[in-house]
Protein backbone atom coordinates (compact mmCIF):
# COMPACT_ATOMS: atom_id res chain seq x y z
CA UNK A 1 0.00 0.00 0.00
CA UNK A 2 2.81 2.44 0.89
CA UNK A 3 3.94 1.46 -2.47
CA UNK A 4 1.20 2.17 -4.36
CA UNK A 5 1.12 5.81 -2.81
CA UNK A 6 4.61 5.99 -3.21
CA UNK A 7 4.38 5.96 -6.71
CA UNK A 8 1.08 8.28 -6.85
CA UNK A 9 3.25 10.93 -5.04
CA UNK A 10 6.01 10.24 -7.41
CA UNK A 11 3.52 10.17 -10.73
CA UNK A 12 1.64 13.40 -9.51
CA UNK A 13 4.95 14.71 -9.17
CA UNK A 14 6.19 13.92 -12.63
CA UNK A 15 2.79 15.56 -14.18
CA UNK A 16 3.08 18.65 -12.08
CA UNK A 17 6.73 18.87 -13.46
CA UNK A 18 5.81 17.48 -17.07
CA UNK A 19 2.79 20.34 -17.17
CA UNK A 20 5.49 23.17 -15.51
CA UNK A 21 8.56 22.18 -18.29
CA UNK A 22 5.59 22.05 -21.31
CA UNK A 23 3.92 25.50 -20.05
CA UNK A 24 6.60 27.42 -18.62
CA UNK A 25 6.52 30.80 -20.23
CA UNK A 26 7.98 31.29 -23.59
CA UNK A 27 9.64 34.14 -25.69
CA UNK A 28 11.36 34.37 -28.86
CA UNK A 29 15.09 34.64 -30.21
CA UNK A 30 15.78 38.07 -29.29
CA UNK A 31 19.14 38.07 -31.13
CA UNK A 32 17.62 37.29 -34.58
CA UNK A 33 14.98 40.19 -33.79
CA UNK A 34 18.01 42.98 -32.33
CA UNK A 35 19.67 42.34 -36.04
CA UNK A 36 16.50 44.08 -37.45
CA UNK A 37 15.93 47.98 -38.07
CA UNK A 38 12.67 49.14 -36.74
CA UNK A 39 10.55 51.45 -39.11
CA UNK A 40 7.84 53.21 -37.02
CA UNK A 41 6.12 54.56 -40.09
CA UNK A 42 5.71 50.98 -41.23
CA UNK A 43 5.03 50.36 -37.79
CA UNK A 44 2.12 52.76 -37.32
CA UNK A 45 -0.29 51.14 -40.04
CA UNK A 46 0.42 47.80 -37.44
CA UNK A 47 -0.73 49.39 -34.83
CA UNK A 48 -3.91 50.41 -36.41
CA UNK A 49 -4.13 46.84 -37.83
CA UNK A 50 -4.08 45.32 -34.60
CA UNK A 51 -6.28 48.34 -33.12
CA UNK A 52 -4.15 48.31 -29.98
CA UNK A 53 -6.46 52.38 -29.19
CA UNK A 54 -9.38 50.19 -29.19
CA UNK A 55 -8.34 48.76 -25.44
CA UNK A 56 -5.48 50.51 -24.44
CA UNK A 57 -6.59 53.85 -25.03
CA UNK A 58 -9.08 55.79 -22.96
CA UNK A 59 -12.68 54.47 -24.01
CA UNK A 60 -13.91 58.06 -24.73
CA UNK A 61 -10.54 59.14 -26.14
CA UNK A 62 -11.27 60.34 -30.57
CA UNK A 63 -8.64 61.62 -32.85
CA UNK A 64 -5.27 61.99 -31.25
CA UNK A 65 -5.81 61.15 -27.95
CA UNK A 66 -6.54 57.63 -28.88
CA UNK A 67 -2.70 57.83 -29.09
CA UNK A 68 -2.15 57.75 -25.62
CA UNK A 69 -2.36 54.36 -24.52
CA UNK A 70 -3.18 55.03 -20.53
CA UNK A 71 -5.25 51.76 -20.23
CA UNK A 72 -8.08 51.77 -17.58
CA UNK A 73 -10.47 50.21 -19.96
CA UNK A 74 -12.20 47.28 -18.00
CA UNK A 75 -13.01 44.02 -19.93
CA UNK A 76 -16.38 42.22 -18.35
CA UNK A 77 -15.97 38.71 -19.27
CA UNK A 78 -17.32 34.53 -17.42
CA UNK A 79 -14.14 34.39 -15.79
CA UNK A 80 -13.91 38.00 -14.21
CA UNK A 81 -12.85 41.56 -15.32
CA UNK A 82 -9.53 42.22 -16.95
CA UNK A 83 -8.14 45.50 -16.50
CA UNK A 84 -6.01 47.23 -19.53
CA UNK A 85 -3.08 48.22 -18.91
CA UNK A 86 -0.74 51.52 -19.28
CA UNK A 87 1.41 50.73 -22.72
CA UNK A 88 2.45 54.05 -23.43
CA UNK A 89 6.39 54.86 -23.10
CA UNK A 90 5.86 55.93 -19.84
CA UNK A 91 9.56 54.08 -18.00
CA UNK A 92 7.41 53.70 -14.90
CA UNK A 93 3.62 53.20 -15.04
CA UNK A 94 4.01 51.69 -18.95
CA UNK A 95 6.06 49.78 -20.84
CA UNK A 96 8.99 52.62 -21.26
CA UNK A 97 11.88 49.82 -19.63
CA UNK A 98 10.71 47.01 -22.01
CA UNK A 99 13.29 45.54 -24.54
CA UNK A 100 12.44 44.36 -27.61
CA UNK A 101 12.70 40.79 -26.59
CA UNK A 102 10.24 41.73 -23.79
CA UNK A 103 7.82 43.52 -26.32
CA UNK A 104 8.30 40.48 -28.36
CA UNK A 105 7.66 38.43 -25.32
CA UNK A 106 4.75 39.62 -24.57
CA UNK A 107 3.23 40.49 -28.09
CA UNK A 108 3.84 36.79 -29.61
CA UNK A 109 4.05 34.20 -27.03
CA UNK A 110 2.21 36.48 -23.84
CA UNK A 111 4.64 35.83 -21.75
CA UNK A 112 5.69 39.16 -19.33
CA UNK A 113 8.78 40.49 -18.87
CA UNK A 114 9.10 39.01 -15.15
CA UNK A 115 8.29 35.77 -17.07
CA UNK A 116 4.86 35.46 -16.32
CA UNK A 117 1.56 34.06 -18.30
CA UNK A 118 -0.51 36.90 -19.72
CA UNK A 119 -3.92 36.31 -19.45
CA UNK A 120 -5.51 35.80 -23.17
CA UNK A 121 -7.77 38.94 -22.62
CA UNK A 122 -4.88 40.29 -24.45
CA UNK A 123 -5.28 38.71 -27.84
CA UNK A 124 -1.66 37.16 -28.22
CA UNK A 125 -3.56 34.21 -29.52
CA UNK A 126 -3.77 36.29 -32.85
CA UNK A 127 -0.88 38.21 -32.65
CA UNK A 128 1.49 35.43 -32.48
CA UNK A 129 1.42 35.61 -36.16
CA UNK A 130 3.00 38.55 -36.49
CA UNK A 131 6.14 38.39 -38.66
CA UNK A 132 9.75 39.45 -36.81
CA UNK A 133 9.41 42.73 -38.87
CA UNK A 134 6.27 43.38 -38.09
CA UNK A 135 6.80 42.73 -34.23
CA UNK A 136 10.17 45.18 -34.71
CA UNK A 137 8.36 48.04 -36.69
CA UNK A 138 5.53 48.16 -34.46
CA UNK A 139 7.79 48.48 -31.49
CA UNK A 140 9.25 51.10 -32.97
CA UNK A 141 6.45 53.38 -33.25
CA UNK A 142 5.10 52.20 -29.79
CA UNK A 143 8.10 54.39 -28.82
CA UNK A 144 7.29 57.28 -30.37
CA UNK A 145 3.57 57.88 -28.45
CA UNK A 146 3.10 60.73 -25.83
CA UNK A 147 3.68 58.88 -22.08
CA UNK A 148 1.05 58.40 -19.57
CA UNK A 149 1.75 58.15 -15.83
CA UNK A 150 -1.55 56.40 -15.04
CA UNK A 151 -0.72 53.79 -12.99
CA UNK A 152 -2.29 50.35 -13.74
CA UNK A 153 -5.26 48.36 -11.40
CA UNK A 154 -5.23 45.03 -10.80
CA UNK A 155 -7.67 42.17 -12.45
CA UNK A 156 -10.71 41.14 -10.58
CA UNK A 157 -10.18 37.60 -10.81
CA UNK A 158 -11.38 34.54 -7.90
CA UNK A 159 -10.04 31.20 -7.62
CA UNK A 160 -9.06 29.62 -9.93
CA UNK A 161 -8.56 32.05 -12.58
CA UNK A 162 -6.55 34.25 -10.43
CA UNK A 163 -3.87 31.45 -11.31
CA UNK A 164 -1.26 32.65 -13.74
CA UNK A 165 0.46 29.45 -13.57
CA UNK A 166 -2.48 27.24 -14.99
CA UNK A 167 -2.37 29.89 -17.96
CA UNK A 168 0.33 27.71 -19.48
CA UNK A 169 -2.06 24.52 -19.87
CA UNK A 170 -4.18 27.25 -21.31
CA UNK A 171 -2.09 28.11 -23.91
CA UNK A 172 -0.64 24.70 -24.16
CA UNK A 173 -4.40 24.16 -25.75
CA UNK A 174 -4.96 27.16 -27.41
CA UNK A 175 -2.05 29.01 -28.61
CA UNK A 176 -0.64 28.38 -32.46
CA UNK A 177 0.47 29.82 -35.62
CA UNK A 178 -1.47 27.52 -37.70
CA UNK A 179 -3.71 29.34 -39.78
CA UNK A 180 -7.00 28.45 -39.18
CA UNK A 181 -7.73 29.02 -43.10
CA UNK A 182 -5.56 26.74 -44.75
CA UNK A 183 -3.12 26.95 -47.90
CA UNK A 184 -3.41 27.33 -51.32
CA UNK A 185 -4.52 30.93 -51.40
CA UNK A 186 -3.46 33.90 -53.63
CA UNK A 187 -1.21 36.25 -52.12
CA UNK A 188 -4.05 39.12 -51.84
CA UNK A 189 -5.92 36.10 -49.76
CA UNK A 190 -2.40 35.20 -47.61
CA UNK A 191 -2.40 39.05 -46.93
CA UNK A 192 -6.24 39.02 -45.72
CA UNK A 193 -5.28 36.13 -43.79
CA UNK A 194 -2.54 37.76 -41.84
CA UNK A 195 -4.34 40.77 -41.44
CA UNK A 196 -7.27 38.92 -40.07
CA UNK A 197 -6.16 35.85 -37.88
CA UNK A 198 -3.27 37.80 -36.93
CA UNK A 199 -2.80 41.40 -36.15
CA UNK A 200 -6.65 42.27 -36.35
CA UNK A 201 -7.58 39.83 -34.00
CA UNK A 202 -11.12 39.48 -35.84
CA UNK A 203 -11.48 35.77 -34.22
CA UNK A 204 -10.98 36.73 -30.81
CA UNK A 205 -14.72 38.10 -30.97
CA UNK A 206 -16.07 36.48 -34.04
CA UNK A 207 -15.14 32.84 -33.37
CA UNK A 208 -17.31 31.42 -30.72
CA UNK A 209 -15.35 30.16 -27.45
CA UNK A 210 -15.08 26.68 -25.60
CA UNK A 211 -15.62 26.26 -22.13
CA UNK A 212 -12.49 27.08 -21.22
CA UNK A 213 -12.69 30.22 -23.06
CA UNK A 214 -10.70 28.87 -25.98
CA UNK A 215 -11.67 29.73 -29.49
CA UNK A 216 -13.32 26.93 -31.28
CA UNK A 217 -11.58 27.11 -34.21
CA UNK A 218 -13.94 24.04 -35.91
CA UNK A 219 -16.47 27.37 -35.97
CA UNK A 220 -13.83 30.05 -37.12
CA UNK A 221 -15.65 33.20 -37.41
CA UNK A 222 -19.34 31.86 -37.21
CA UNK A 223 -19.99 34.42 -34.73
CA UNK A 224 -21.49 33.65 -31.21
CA UNK A 225 -22.34 35.52 -27.58
CA UNK A 226 -20.41 38.14 -27.20
CA UNK A 227 -17.46 37.55 -25.12
CA UNK A 228 -17.36 41.22 -23.46
CA UNK A 229 -20.91 41.33 -22.54
CA UNK A 230 -24.37 41.12 -23.69
CA UNK A 231 -25.62 41.02 -27.03
CA UNK A 232 -23.86 38.75 -29.77
CA UNK A 233 -21.51 39.17 -32.72
CA UNK A 234 -22.33 38.08 -36.25
CA UNK A 235 -21.59 35.42 -37.99
CA UNK A 236 -18.97 36.36 -40.71
CA UNK A 237 -18.26 33.49 -42.72
CA UNK A 238 -19.43 33.56 -46.18
CA UNK A 239 -22.46 31.12 -45.28
CA UNK A 240 -24.36 34.43 -43.64
CA UNK A 241 -22.28 37.13 -44.82
CA UNK A 242 -23.28 37.89 -48.55
CA UNK A 243 -21.96 41.27 -48.90
CA UNK A 244 -19.77 41.84 -52.30
CA UNK A 245 -15.76 42.53 -52.01
CA UNK A 246 -16.36 46.40 -52.38
CA UNK A 247 -19.17 46.41 -49.93
CA UNK A 248 -17.01 44.67 -46.94
CA UNK A 249 -14.35 47.01 -48.07
CA UNK A 250 -16.28 50.81 -47.88
CA UNK A 251 -17.83 48.87 -44.84
CA UNK A 252 -13.95 48.40 -43.07
CA UNK A 253 -13.15 52.13 -44.50
CA UNK A 254 -16.51 54.14 -43.74
CA UNK A 255 -18.65 51.99 -41.83
CA UNK A 256 -21.43 51.93 -43.60
CA UNK A 257 -23.22 48.84 -44.21
CA UNK A 258 -24.84 47.85 -47.64
CA UNK A 259 -27.84 49.11 -46.45
CA UNK A 260 -25.98 52.59 -45.42
CA UNK A 261 -27.02 51.73 -41.41
CA UNK A 262 -23.51 52.43 -39.94
CA UNK A 263 -21.31 50.36 -37.68
CA UNK A 264 -22.07 50.51 -34.43
CA UNK A 265 -21.11 49.15 -30.69
CA UNK A 266 -17.18 47.41 -30.90
CA UNK A 267 -17.28 47.35 -34.86
CA UNK A 268 -17.09 51.14 -34.85
CA UNK A 269 -13.74 51.51 -33.21
CA UNK A 270 -12.46 48.42 -35.59
CA UNK A 271 -13.82 50.53 -38.35
CA UNK A 272 -11.80 53.79 -37.44
CA UNK A 273 -8.49 51.58 -37.15
CA UNK A 274 -9.05 49.82 -40.12
CA UNK A 275 -9.89 53.15 -42.07
CA UNK A 276 -6.35 53.95 -41.50
CA UNK A 277 -5.18 50.93 -44.05
CA UNK A 278 -4.44 51.20 -47.46
CA UNK A 279 -7.73 50.18 -49.60
CA UNK A 280 -5.58 47.23 -50.86
CA UNK A 281 -5.19 45.76 -47.93
CA UNK A 282 -9.56 45.91 -46.96
CA UNK A 283 -10.04 44.19 -50.62
CA UNK A 284 -7.80 41.18 -49.34
CA UNK A 285 -9.45 41.03 -46.21
CA UNK A 286 -12.25 40.90 -47.88
CA UNK A 287 -10.96 38.32 -50.73
CA UNK A 288 -9.90 35.78 -47.58
CA UNK A 289 -13.22 36.08 -46.21
CA UNK A 290 -14.85 34.95 -49.07
CA UNK A 291 -12.12 31.92 -48.66
CA UNK A 292 -14.03 31.03 -45.18
CA UNK A 293 -15.47 27.99 -44.50
CA UNK A 294 -19.01 28.69 -44.39
CA UNK A 295 -20.69 27.72 -41.29
CA UNK A 296 -24.37 28.04 -40.42
CA UNK B 1 -31.61 42.59 -46.24
CA UNK B 2 -32.55 45.57 -47.95
CA UNK B 3 -32.57 48.39 -45.43
CA UNK B 4 -33.15 45.70 -43.22
CA UNK B 5 -32.92 47.40 -39.93
CA UNK B 6 -34.17 50.74 -40.63
CA UNK B 7 -37.12 49.33 -42.37
CA UNK B 8 -38.26 46.77 -39.89
CA UNK B 9 -37.62 49.96 -37.12
CA UNK B 10 -39.89 51.96 -39.51
CA UNK B 11 -42.62 49.52 -40.09
CA UNK B 12 -42.43 48.62 -35.98
CA UNK B 13 -42.86 52.80 -35.68
CA UNK B 14 -45.81 52.68 -38.08
CA UNK B 15 -46.92 49.68 -35.85
CA UNK B 16 -46.59 51.57 -33.21
CA UNK B 17 -48.06 54.75 -34.56
CA UNK B 18 -51.43 52.88 -34.71
CA UNK B 19 -51.32 51.44 -31.84
CA UNK B 20 -50.43 54.48 -30.41
CA UNK B 21 -54.21 56.80 -31.05
CA UNK B 22 -55.25 54.11 -28.85
CA UNK B 23 -52.27 53.79 -26.14
CA UNK B 24 -51.55 57.69 -26.92
CA UNK B 25 -47.70 56.27 -26.46
CA UNK B 26 -46.36 59.78 -26.06
CA UNK B 27 -43.55 58.74 -28.07
CA UNK B 28 -44.66 57.35 -31.09
CA UNK B 29 -44.48 60.38 -33.57
CA UNK B 30 -40.43 61.00 -32.66
CA UNK B 31 -39.16 57.73 -33.23
CA UNK B 32 -41.01 57.75 -36.26
CA UNK B 33 -39.59 61.14 -36.88
CA UNK B 34 -36.05 59.79 -36.20
CA UNK B 35 -36.53 56.52 -38.15
CA UNK B 36 -37.70 58.51 -41.33
CA UNK B 37 -34.86 60.53 -41.19
CA UNK B 38 -32.19 57.51 -40.82
CA UNK B 39 -33.76 56.13 -43.71
CA UNK B 40 -33.74 58.89 -45.83
CA UNK B 41 -29.98 59.81 -44.96
CA UNK B 42 -29.36 56.01 -46.00
CA UNK B 43 -31.15 56.28 -49.32
CA UNK B 44 -29.02 59.58 -50.19
CA UNK B 45 -25.80 57.78 -48.60
CA UNK B 46 -26.75 54.52 -51.19
CA UNK B 47 -26.41 57.41 -54.34
CA UNK B 48 -23.00 57.76 -53.19
CA UNK B 49 -22.30 54.84 -51.99
CA UNK B 50 -22.98 53.04 -55.54
CA UNK B 51 -20.25 55.61 -56.75
CA UNK B 52 -17.89 54.88 -54.26
CA UNK B 53 -18.22 51.61 -55.04
CA UNK B 54 -17.97 51.82 -58.41
CA UNK B 55 -20.95 50.69 -58.93
CA UNK B 56 -22.58 53.68 -60.86
CA UNK B 57 -20.67 56.44 -62.58
CA UNK B 58 -19.20 59.06 -60.58
CA UNK B 59 -21.99 62.17 -61.92
CA UNK B 60 -20.83 65.08 -60.17
CA UNK B 61 -24.41 66.88 -60.11
CA UNK B 62 -26.30 63.43 -58.81
CA UNK B 63 -23.97 63.17 -56.34
CA UNK B 64 -24.02 67.04 -55.41
CA UNK B 65 -28.00 66.65 -55.09
CA UNK B 66 -27.46 63.23 -52.52
CA UNK B 67 -24.83 65.45 -50.48
CA UNK B 68 -26.78 68.20 -50.32
CA UNK B 69 -29.79 66.37 -49.20
CA UNK B 70 -27.80 64.84 -46.13
CA UNK B 71 -26.70 68.27 -45.39
CA UNK B 72 -30.42 69.03 -45.29
CA UNK B 73 -31.52 66.15 -43.34
CA UNK B 74 -28.48 66.40 -40.64
CA UNK B 75 -29.39 69.86 -39.78
CA UNK B 76 -33.51 68.98 -38.73
CA UNK B 77 -31.62 66.18 -36.51
CA UNK B 78 -31.70 67.28 -33.03
CA UNK B 79 -33.39 66.81 -29.39
CA UNK B 80 -36.97 67.43 -31.16
CA UNK B 81 -36.85 63.81 -31.64
CA UNK B 82 -35.71 62.90 -29.02
CA UNK B 83 -38.01 63.42 -26.23
CA UNK B 84 -36.94 62.35 -22.81
CA UNK B 85 -38.08 59.04 -21.94
CA UNK B 86 -38.00 57.91 -25.61
CA UNK B 87 -35.26 55.15 -24.94
CA UNK B 88 -34.85 51.64 -25.66
CA UNK B 89 -37.26 49.09 -23.80
CA UNK B 90 -39.38 52.02 -22.93
CA UNK B 91 -40.34 52.59 -26.45
CA UNK B 92 -40.97 49.22 -28.27
CA UNK B 93 -39.32 50.31 -31.61
CA UNK B 94 -36.87 52.70 -30.05
CA UNK B 95 -32.63 51.84 -29.65
CA UNK B 96 -32.17 54.91 -28.17
CA UNK B 97 -29.67 54.54 -25.00
CA UNK B 98 -30.35 56.30 -22.20
CA UNK B 99 -27.17 58.16 -22.10
CA UNK B 100 -28.48 60.39 -24.93
CA UNK B 101 -30.33 62.40 -21.69
CA UNK B 102 -27.65 61.77 -19.03
CA UNK B 103 -25.10 63.04 -21.60
CA UNK B 104 -27.12 65.38 -23.64
CA UNK B 105 -24.13 67.83 -24.36
CA UNK B 106 -21.99 65.21 -25.71
CA UNK B 107 -24.73 63.66 -27.86
CA UNK B 108 -25.50 67.06 -29.39
CA UNK B 109 -21.84 68.07 -30.26
CA UNK B 110 -21.93 64.78 -32.24
CA UNK B 111 -25.07 65.90 -33.72
CA UNK B 112 -22.75 68.87 -34.76
CA UNK B 113 -19.80 66.83 -36.03
CA UNK B 114 -22.46 65.19 -38.38
CA UNK B 115 -23.64 68.51 -39.82
CA UNK B 116 -20.00 69.60 -39.98
CA UNK B 117 -18.95 66.48 -42.18
CA UNK B 118 -22.09 66.53 -44.04
CA UNK B 119 -21.77 70.18 -45.34
CA UNK B 120 -18.34 69.39 -46.35
CA UNK B 121 -19.22 66.96 -48.22
CA UNK B 122 -21.54 68.85 -50.48
CA UNK B 123 -18.04 70.72 -51.82
CA UNK B 124 -16.43 67.15 -52.03
CA UNK B 125 -19.05 65.46 -53.62
CA UNK B 126 -19.53 68.14 -56.60
CA UNK B 127 -15.43 68.08 -57.13
CA UNK B 128 -14.52 64.45 -58.30
CA UNK B 129 -14.51 60.69 -57.04
CA UNK B 130 -11.74 60.84 -54.63
CA UNK B 131 -13.11 64.32 -53.13
CA UNK B 132 -16.51 62.27 -52.73
CA UNK B 133 -14.81 59.36 -51.03
CA UNK B 134 -13.13 61.19 -48.61
CA UNK B 135 -16.03 63.00 -47.89
CA UNK B 136 -17.99 59.68 -47.26
CA UNK B 137 -15.70 58.64 -44.88
CA UNK B 138 -15.73 61.48 -42.78
CA UNK B 139 -20.05 61.37 -42.57
CA UNK B 140 -19.04 57.90 -41.94
CA UNK B 141 -17.44 58.57 -38.77
CA UNK B 142 -19.89 60.73 -37.36
CA UNK B 143 -22.42 58.38 -37.82
CA UNK B 144 -20.40 55.44 -36.38
CA UNK B 145 -19.04 57.84 -33.15
CA UNK B 146 -22.76 58.34 -32.55
CA UNK B 147 -24.58 55.11 -32.83
CA UNK B 148 -21.28 53.20 -31.34
CA UNK B 149 -22.17 55.51 -27.76
CA UNK B 150 -25.89 55.93 -28.18
CA UNK B 151 -27.46 53.20 -30.22
CA UNK B 152 -28.62 49.74 -28.73
CA UNK B 153 -26.80 47.34 -31.03
CA UNK B 154 -29.21 44.57 -32.41
CA UNK B 155 -29.23 41.01 -30.78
Amino acid sequence: MKRVLLGLVLLTAAGVAAFLVVTWPKRGDAVALGQLGGDPARGETLFWAGGCASCHADPKAEGDARLVLSGGMRLPTPFGTFAVPNISPDPLQGIGNWTLADFEGALRHGTSPDGKHYYPSFPYTSYAHASDQDVVDLWAYLQTLPLSNRPNDPHELGFPFNQRLLLGGWKFLNLSTAWAVPDPLTPEEERGRYLVEGFGHCGECHTPRNALGGRDMARWLAGGPNPEGKGSIPNITPAKLDWSDADIAEYLKSGFTPDYDSAGAQMADVVTNISHLPDSDRLAIAAYLKKVPPQN
Amino acid sequence: MKFGFLAAGLAAALATAAIAQDAEDPFADAVEARHGLMLLMAQNLGTLGSMAKGETAYDSAVAGKAADNIAALASVLGMDQFPAGSEYGKSADSFALPAIWTDQTDFVSKITALNEASNAMTADAKKDLASLKAGMNSVGGACSACHKAYRQPEE
